[in-house]
Formats: structure tokens, C-alpha cells, sequence
């Protein structure tokens, strides 16, 4: 026996008292870990954004279209590595309830930037250039609808049709993408801007957006001045900025995300702070004879304290972890059902980090007033004067 | 009696309790000195300060005035930590109502104390063993409390008190929660750690009987001595 | 019977002027309960302020037309032709001049700053035609005058001048090139269009280079019967692919997929936590039956049943369990309620919207304190009850 076994023994000696800790625990656990998982989801554009890679918009807003002529001056400008240009398509397949996300986009150039965010082959980069009607497929985004290379899918738009009246485009699918990068979203399908164009009944000669890349980070600044200079004044004005500035402007559009789950995952702490802290000063005053047993020993007071604490950590960590698992698992079924507009949902090692060090400090925070209350105790009193 | 041959000396020792506006005095300039190998039995009614004394012997509780000397250390000054420690190495209790922990085997009890030395794993089972087989309670190692007679619990105690070799042997009513044949037993077990291994024993206690195993008896009447010497 | 009362009453009295011995159990017990109904009461008020929200627009006597297959306003897309062929079509109320009360509309996405985040959201920019204020209901100018037809004037909703900078009455707003004045606040009972801007739909077509582009037609119809006319007429036209509802079912539609979404994260949150809360609830009753298990044997002993001390400690539970959930919905009425904030609605626009919360939502946040408080108290309750005589009186 030793120290390990008295504090294991401790803590078990009422069995559906600790179990009850143990689920509150496991409970703020989960909860902690699925919405961290929610709130990295939300933000992981930031993450996949690449540093030299910069979005030009239409100033107005990133809904109203820009001239495709400016695809060509960008080129030219100082520090412009390369440029492509991406259409929303706005698409489904089937029911209009089953949105896609789906880009016209400028073949060779889309791919040499996007490279960084997926791995494709020269075949496929190939036969996508080749092929007119040619779609490059995500693998979520096959593995969700079962589409495999060869097949030709009817892809319908809610915004365009083509000149023929139609509101579908056939796509025909050349190759399935997997990601390079964990937060990177294979939910998303790729055709030719060309076909699109040259078919759609409104809206010729435009595009949605532009993504350039510059010879360097340093120079981002500098080369988004000088698009936006360019263009001031037109009737297309732009507005230039990093990847990562526009996609977390996108994202707090829908909210302060960080600081609802903040608030919640606190108040799931609070409880069970206050739950577990009280029940753990009961159970040490009702051991108030034990104590001092220990104390007659010859156990110092600081190694009763340290006994107490150690149970408390020891608690916080048999209720803490099963509660992350809990919340792996609850989110790798989540994945399924809103990897549409979350994609990357992943327990991430840096919440699990964090999550350690949360259960040390919640069993320090719930031990400390019957460990300094045990630590206190004299022995006359913990004996009773007899 | 010479000097060296003294475990316990109590000089001078005062002590006394405050109840709101009352004082109460428990002892004042209380003398007692004890010889190793000596089997105390400590009597007197309630509230006379038998355990009190006791608390003051095993360095639990502090004297007002007085000093404190055991096996040639004074411990009425010694820090708390210190206290502990030298506690641990010399003093051994057995109470009235056992304080054994309960969800602890017999052979964890008894090893608690050893939990505050240095000593391996193996040596600390070797040393639990020879303990429970003093007390004639080997075969109930792993036996918890609850699963045990009073009289072995209290066996299972004095196993516990006697595991680090202690140099005195403090009993608060070791045989207050007994029946007459247990509690016969608790003290013919007391009295043959002191007679065939040499242990110093103070036994505070009502019971009659362990006038009769204990070498001698003190009488504390509101906190003086009366002494009565019995035959070896 | 009466003496069964007595009894009952005997034992859960003696079990409710225990609480304070065991005060801070019972306290953190109330702060979980209330805790869990704030989160879920929080989540329902969001979810119904939004609902509220957009379905306060929708009236059911305006007919909104759409392209066939649009999901919604900004995704439609109408030209002038088929603009004349509706303006004509049956069913459609006109006004005191005689002219059809109908309004050609286009919606488009503009850029406008948060005031609580200072962060850029995108909000409509809706123009609208000479009908476009008549038909829409309870539209009171609250602060200055309507455009005029022609300028370069905007009026703006209540909701989106308290939540956006910048458009103050006076000031002067730059979309494109062109500067644009605030000559009016407008108000709409508190519905959607409160987070949008309205100009004159030429002035709008022309700067944003529309020109003759439409996106809805909103027409004020009869009767509800007269929909199904207009509906008639526009599917008979080949030349119509239009879609045609009324204003109420599309929004309907609009709000249904966040509220869903609220509500999907709400309930599972607040049942998470509420397990955890369960879970303490036990605990708290656990150690109060043990703490009284002395004074329930005696009562026993005496000749108490052991029914009445299953309602007593039951009684004591769900008392614990409905203050937390009373404080819990006081505390989401005081700090939520009425608070206005805004999020992404479809069609990638802010909605202005306030939490509501209402006395039916309130009952569901109590069902779920006191549901919290009967499971948590069931069990020790039984155990108060059934625990054998001798072995209570051991304490």
C-alpha cells in the first residue's frame, strides 16, 4: 500500500457518491470538448488560410460581380505570383435542399493555388484542364452522394440557368480530391468557368472573386493597395484583404461564437465546481475522526493536505477524461450531419491540452478548503476531548 | 530508580481549559515520572483528566505551563512538524472505539504508520506481519474492519500502534466498547507486550480489571495523584 | 386519511428546516438547476426572437413572386417583360388611383460596420418601387421623409440604425461611387425589413448596374383566395417560370432552417448539462436522507409510514429543483430578454432580431428543473422510505 492506495481507497469509500462526481464531471468534460471542437470549426478558416494568399471582392459586397478583364490586369501588378478567379454557383443536386458548394473557376490557375489545401495528381489536373464539362469532386463531397470518376451528375443551380432554358449543367466527373490539410474542405466541386460562361443566360464576362498569390507575406499589404488603387473610382471598385482577414470576417458575421461557448462551457464549470467542492468538504468533515487518527500517526498536516488534494486531482481526471472521449466521439458523428458548413470538426491535441489542465485546476479548486480545513485540524478536536 | 532507567517525566505540568468567561484548571504542577517497562493503569471519574493527561503524553496537546520529557527529548517545545515526526517514531495510541479506517484491510491499518518512514514495501509487509502475529490476528490479514469482532478490531489497533516499535504505548479506554472476555483479552495482549517485549504502557481507563494486569495504578482525582502500588 | 396528511406534512416539514444544515449542498443544487434553465431558456428565446422576427414580416396578403426554383430573394432573378405580364394578372388589389398595388424590387448585398464588434456585415439594400412602402404593412416613418423619387436618397429600418454605425438621419453613406443621403428611419413592427435600407428601385438599378433587373415582384392581393389566381395565371404563361407565394409561407421557409439550427444546439446542450445537474441533484439528496436518516427511523419507530417520508424527501427535491429553475428563468428574463443582437439569415445577410422570451417558453424551463428535481429525488426518496428501522436509528 502506500499514499496512491489511501487516496484511491478515499475517494471510493461511497461508491454511488463518487460515481455521481464522476458522471457531473464527465457531463462538463464532453461539453467542454464538443464546443472547443465547434469553436475551432467555425474559426478554422483562419487556420486553412494561407499567408500569401489574398481575396479581391467587389467593394460593395462579396455577393455583386466583378469584370473578368480584371483578371488579366491583376497579373500584372507588382508582386502578383499568380491569380485565378472563382464563380459561386450556387448549386444542387436534386432537391434544391441539398446545396452544394460549387465553383466555376479558371482550371490551371485554380489548381496551382488551391495546392497548398489539396493533393491532385496530374492525371487529374490533366484531364479537368482537357475536358470541357470536366468537375473535380472533393472526397466528402463523392463519398456523400457516391459519385466515383466517370460519372456524369446533373449539377442544377438556384441562382442561374443556361441559355436553353435549363437550370442543370452536366458535370462529368475526372477526379476525386482528397485534402492536404486537416482543416481544408473536400466538400466542394470544381468545373470549368468556361462552360459555365459560355452557357449561363446572364451575367456574361463576370466573376465572383479573385484569389492571387504574392511573391512573398511582406509584400501583401502593398499589393492589395495598389489593386484596390487601380480599380478606385470604376464602376467595379474592390476591396482587397488576406485570406485569413476575410474569412474571419465572414465568420463573425454570424456572432461572437468564442463567446458563447465561453459562456457556457463556464457555467457547466461553475456547477460543477460548486457540486463537487461542496460534496468534497462533506466528505472530508464526515472523516474529521480519521484525520486526526492520521494526525496521532504521525501524518503532518501538509501530507494530509496533500492527501485530500490528491484525491480531488485524482477525481477530476477519472471524470475528465471518459468525458473528452466522450466528446471524440460525439463529434466524430457530428461530422456526418453539419460537415456541410463545419467542415474540419476535429478534437484538435491543443484542446485536449487545455482540457488537462483544466482538470487539474478543478481538482485543486475543489480540494482546497477541506484540505486546508484537514490541515488545520487538531487533533484534540478531530479525537474529541474524551 | 536512576536517571537513565526514566522514560516519562512530567515536571511541573499545568493545564487548563477556557469555556467562554470560565477557566477551568485540569492540572496544576502536575509531577509523574515513569520507568521503562513500566504498565501504568490510569484511573479516575470523569472529567478528573485522564485523557487529557494522555493527549499531553502523546504530544497532542500542549501544555500551559511545565515541561515535558520523554525518553530524554522535551517535547513540549518542539515545533508541530517536529512534533509530528517524533510522534511517529515513538508513540503508539490505541483508542476506545479502534479508529481503524474501514475501507482499509487489516494488514493496511497496520501499515499506515510505516507509510512515514523510509522503509520498502517488502520490509514494510515483513514488519506488518510480525505485528499481526503478536496479536494473533495473522491469518485475518486481509479481512476489513467491518468483517471483525470488536476484540480484533481493537487487536487489529494494537497491532497498528506497535508496528514502528514505539517507545510508549498510550491506550485511551482500550476496553470501553468490549465485552468482559475481549475485553480480558485486550489487556492479557497488553500485558505480555510488556512483560515479554519491554513495552512502556500508560492505560487511561474504568475498567477495574486492568488495575489487576497493569504493574501499577494512579488515581487522578481533580488533577492531583493518588498512588497505589501493586505487585509485579 | 387525515392522519396520513399529518404525517405528510410532519415529514416534509422537518425535511424543509433541514436545508440550512445542509446549506451549501442544497445552494449549489439551486445553481445548477438554474444554471441548466438559463442555458436552454437562453438558446429557446434566441431561436424564438428569430422566428418572431421573420415571421412578423410575412403577411398573407402580399403575394411575393420569385423565379422558379429560387430559394430566395437574392438568388431570384425577373425581367421588365415579366414584371408588365404580373402587374396585369389577376387577383391583385389596387390602389385609390386604380393602379395596381404592386412592387418590382431589387435586393442587393451591401457592406455596413457592427457597432458591438466594429467588424463589416453584409446588410440589404433593398430597392423598392412607388408601391413599395404601401404594401407592406405598419411601415411608419418614425424619423424624417421618404425618398424621393430620382435622388440619391436611402431610408433606413429602426433595427439596423441601432445595430449598424454610420447611418445616422443626415449622414451621408457611399455605395460605389455615388454618396447617398439618410433622409428617413422607418419602423415595421419590429419585423425583418427594420434591419434594412430602402431607396428608389431606378436610382438603385442604375448605380448598381441593373438596369432593367428585377429580383421579386411583391404584389397586395384581394384576398387569400385571389394567390390562388395569380398562382393560376403565372403557371398557365410559359413565358412566367415563377414561383408565386405568399409573403407569410416564404419567410416562413426563411427562418425555419436557423431556428431549427438554434434550437438543435440548444435542446442537446441544455439535456447535457441537465444530466450533470441530475447528478448533483442526487448527491444533494443522497447526503440529505443519510443526514436524517436518525430522525426518519425515530419517526418510523414511532409509527410514521413509510410513505410519508417518501413524499417528504421528494417534496424537499422538488423544492430545491423548482427555485433554481424560478431563478434560472428570472435571470434569462432579466439579462436576455429584449436583448437585440444580429446574425447571418439565408441569403447571407444580417437579421436584426431580439430574444424573446415568453411565459410558454418559461413552462419549459421549469418542466425541466422539475423534472430534474422528481428524478433526482425519487430515488433517495425510496430509500428514505424502505431503509430498515434499526439500521437508520444507527445514524
Amino acid at each position: 500500500m502506500n499514499d496512491f492506495v489511501l487516496i484511491r481507497k478515499n475517494l471510493f469509500r461511497k461508491k454511488l457518491r463518487a460515481v455521481l462526481m464522476i458522471v457531473s464531471i464527465l457531463i462538463a468534460f464532453a461539453i467542454f470538448g464538443v464546443l472547443a471542437a465547434f469553436e475551432r470549426a467555425f474559426n478554422a478558416g483562419e487556420a486553412v488560410a494561407e499567408d500569401d494568399r489574398l481575396v479581391v471582392v467587389n467593394k460593395i459586397n462579396f455577393t455583386q460581380p466583378l469584370p473578368i478583364a480584371y483578371f488579366n490586369r491583376v497579373q500584372g501588378i507588382e508582386g502578383v505570383r499568380r491569380v485565378t478567379h472563382a464563380n459561386w454557383f450556387g448549386g444542387y443536386y436534386q432537391d434544391p435542399k441539398n446545396f452544394l458548394i460549387v465553383l466555376a473557376v479558371e482550371p490551371e490557375s485554380y489548381l496551382q493555388i488551391v495546392d497548398s489545401d489539396y493533393v491532385i495528381t496530374p492525371e487529374m489536373r490533366e484531364a479537368f484542364i482537357r475536358e470541357r464539362t470536366g468537375a473535380l469532386v472533393g472526397e466528402s463531397m463523392a463519398k456523400k452522394w457516391g459519385w466515383k470518376v466517370g460519372d456524369r451528375v446533373p449539377i442544377a443551380s438556384n441562382i442561374f440557368s443556361q441559355k436553353n432554358g435549363s437550370r442543370s449543367w452536366d458535370m462529368h466527373i475526372v477526379g476525386i480530391f482528397s485534402k492536404r490539410k486537416p482543416q481544408a474542405d473536400t466538400n466542394v466541386m470544381l468545373f470549368q468557368y468556361d462552360y459555365f460562361d459560355e452557357t449561363r443566360s446572364f451575367g456574361k464576362d463576370t466573376i465572383g472573386w479573385l484569389i492571387l498569390q504574392t511573391t512573398s507575406p511582406e509584400v501583401n499589404d502593398r499589393v492589395a493597395k495598389t489593386i484596390d488603387r487601380g480599380f478606385a473610382n470604376s464602376s467595379y471598385e474592390t476591396a482587397t484583404d488576406t485570406e485569413k482577414a476575410f474569412n474571419k470576417a465572414f465568420v463573425a458575421q454570424l456572432g461572437n461564437i468564442a463567446l458563447i461557448v465561453q459562456l457556457v462551457v463556464g457555467a457547466a464549470f461553475v456547477t460543477i465546481l460548486m457540486i463537487v467542492g461542496n460534496t468534497m468538504v462533506m466528505a472530508v468533515r464526515e472523516r474529521t475522526r480519521e484525520i486526526g487518527v492520521l494526525k496521532t500517526l504521525g501524518f503532518s498536516g501538509s501530507r494530509v493536505l496533500r492527501l485530500i488534494l490528491g484525491e480531488t486531482v485524482l477525481l477530476a481526471i477519472i471524470g475528465g477524461v471518459p468525458g473528452i472521449a466522450l466528446a471524440a466521439l460525439a463529434i466524430v458523428n457530428m461530422r456526418e450531419s453539419v460537415g456541410n458548413f463545419l467542415p474540419g470538426l476535429t478534437l484538435e491535441p491543443s484542446i485536449l491540452a487545455i482540457a488537462f489542465v483544466l482538470m487539474i485546476g478543478l481538482g485543486l479548486a475543489t480540494g482546497l478548503a477541506p484540505a486546508i480545513h484537514a490541515f488545520r485540524l487538531k487533533i484534540a478536536d478531530a479525537m474529541g476531548r474524551g | 530508580m536512576s536517571m537513565s532507567d526514566i522514560l516519562v517525566a512530567l515536571l511541573h505540568v499545568s493545564k487548563r481549559f477556557v469555556k467562554g468567561k470560565e477557566t477551568i484548571d485540569i492540572f496544576e504542577r502536575l509531577d509523574l515520572t515513569i520507568p521503562t517497562k513500566d504498565f501504568v493503569a490510569v484511573m479516575g471519574p470523569s472529567g478528573s483528566g485522564k485523557t487529557t493527561l494522555l493527549n499531553l503524553l502523546g504530544g497532542i496537546d500542549r501544555p500551559d505551563g511545565g515541561e515535558i520529557h520523554i525518553a530524554g527529548m522535551r517535547i513540549d517545545t518542539l515545533s508541530e512538524g517536529n512534533l509530528a515526526r517524533w510522534r511517529a517514531a515513538n508513540i503508539g495510541f490505541v483508542f476506545q472505539f479502534y479508529n481503524l479506517m474501514p475501507m482499509l484491510t487489516a494488514a493496511q491499518n497496520v501499515e499506515l504508520p510505516l507509510l512515514l518512514t523510509n522503509l520498502h514495501s517488502a520490509e514494510r509487509r515483513e514488519h506488518v506481519e510480525t505485528a499481526l502475529k503478536i496479536v494473533n490476528l495473522a491469518d485475518r490479514a486481509k479481512h476489513y474492519p467491518r468483517e471483525m469482532s470488536g476484540g480484533q478490531q481493537q487487536r487489529v489497533a494494537i497491532a497498528r500502534a506497535i508496528v514502528s516499535d514505539p517507545k510508549l504505548l498510550l491506550c485511551d479506554e482500550p476496553t470501553g466498547d468490549l465485552d468482559r472476555n475481549s475485553a480480558d483479552e485486550i489487556l492479557g495482549m497488553l500485558s505480555i507486550l510488556n512483560r515479554e517485549l519491554g513495552k512502556t504502557i500508560v492505560v487511561v481507563t474504568h475498567d477495574p480489571a486492568a488495575a489487576r494486569y497493569a504493574r501499577r495504578t494512579l488515581h487522578l482525582d481533580k488533577g492531583h495523584f493518588v498512588e497505589k502500588e501493586l505487585a509485579a | 386519511m387525515r392522519s396520513l396528511f399529518l404525517q405528510i406534512a410532519a415529514v416534509t416539514a422537518i425535511n424543509i428546516r433541514s436545508i440550512p444544515q445542509r446549506f451549501w449542498l442544497s445552494l449549489s443544487t439551486v445553481v445548477a438547476v438554474a444554471l441548466v434553465v438559463m442555458v436552454l431558456l437562453s438558446f429557446l428565446a434566441m431561436a424564438n426572437g428569430f422566428q418572431r422576427t421573420l415571421k412578423g414580416a410575412g403577411a398573407a396578403d402580399i403575394a411575393i413572386v420569385l423565379r422558379g426554383g429560387s430559394q430566395s430573394e437574392i438568388n431570384s432573378v425577373i425581367s421588365r417583360e415579366q414584371v408588365r405580364l404580373i402587374e396585369d394578372g389577376p387577383g391583385i388589389a389596387r390602389g385609390a388611383d386604380g393602379k395596381p398595388l404592386v412592387s418590382a424590387e431589387l435586393y442587393i448585398v451591401v457592406d455596413g460596420i457592427k457597432r458591438s464588434t466594429q467588424t463589416k456585415a453584409n446588410i440589404p439594400l433593398r430597392g423598392i418601387g412607388t408601391e413599395g412602402a404601401a404594401i407592406r404593412k405598419d411601415i411608419k416613418l418614425v424619423a424624417g421623409r421618404m425618398f424621393n423619387p430620382g435622388a440619391n436618397e436611402i431610408v433606413v429600418g429602426k433595427s439596423l440604425l441601432s445595430q449598424f454605425q454610420g447611418f445616422d438621419l443626415g449622414s451621408k453613406v457611399k455605395f460605389l461611387t455615388t454618396q447617398w443621403t439618410v433622409v428617413g428611419v422607418f419602423a415595421a413592427d419590429g419585423s425583418v425589413f427594420e434591419s434594412e435600407i430602402w431607396g428608389d428601385l431606378p436610382v438603385v438599378q442604375s448605380l448598381f448596374n441593373r438596369n432593367n433587373v428585377f429580383q421579386t415582384v411583391r404584389a397586395r392581393i384581394d384576398s387569400p383566395a385571389a394567390l390562388a389566381e395569380l398562382k393560376h395565371f403565372a403557371d398557365a404563361d410559359p413565358r412566367l417560370k415563377l414561383d408565386v407565394k405568399s409573403e407569410q409561407e416564404y419567410f416562413a421557409e426563411q427562418s425555419s432552417q436557423t431556428s431549427d439550427l438554434i434550437q438543435k444546439l440548444g435542446w442537446p446542450l441544455a439535456i447535457a448539462m441537465a444530466l450533470g445537474a441530475l447528478a448533483g441533484a442526487l448527491n444533494t439528496m443522497y447526503s440529505s436522507v443519510a443526514a436524517r436518516s436518525v430522525e426518519i427511523a425515530t419517526l418510523r419507530a414511532i409509527g410514521f409510514g413509510g410513505f410519508p417520508a417518501f413524499i417528504g424527501t421528494l417534496a424537499e427535491s422538488l423544492l430545491l429543483a423548482g427555485i433554481g429553475g424560478a431563478l434560472g428563468a428570472v435571470a434569462t428574463y432579466l439579462v436576455f430578454d429584449g436583448f437585440t443582437t444580429s446574425t447571418l439569415g439565408t441569403g447571407f445577410t444580417q437579421v436584426v432580431f431580439s430574444f424573446r422570451l415568453t411565459p410558454a417558453l418559461i413552462a419549459e424551463g421549469l418542466a425541466l428543473a422539475l423534472t430534474v428535481g422528481l428524478i433526482g429525488g425519487l430515488l433517495p426518496a425510496v430509500r428514505a422510505a424502505r431503509t430498515p428501522i434499526v439500521k437508520g436509528l444507527q445514524g
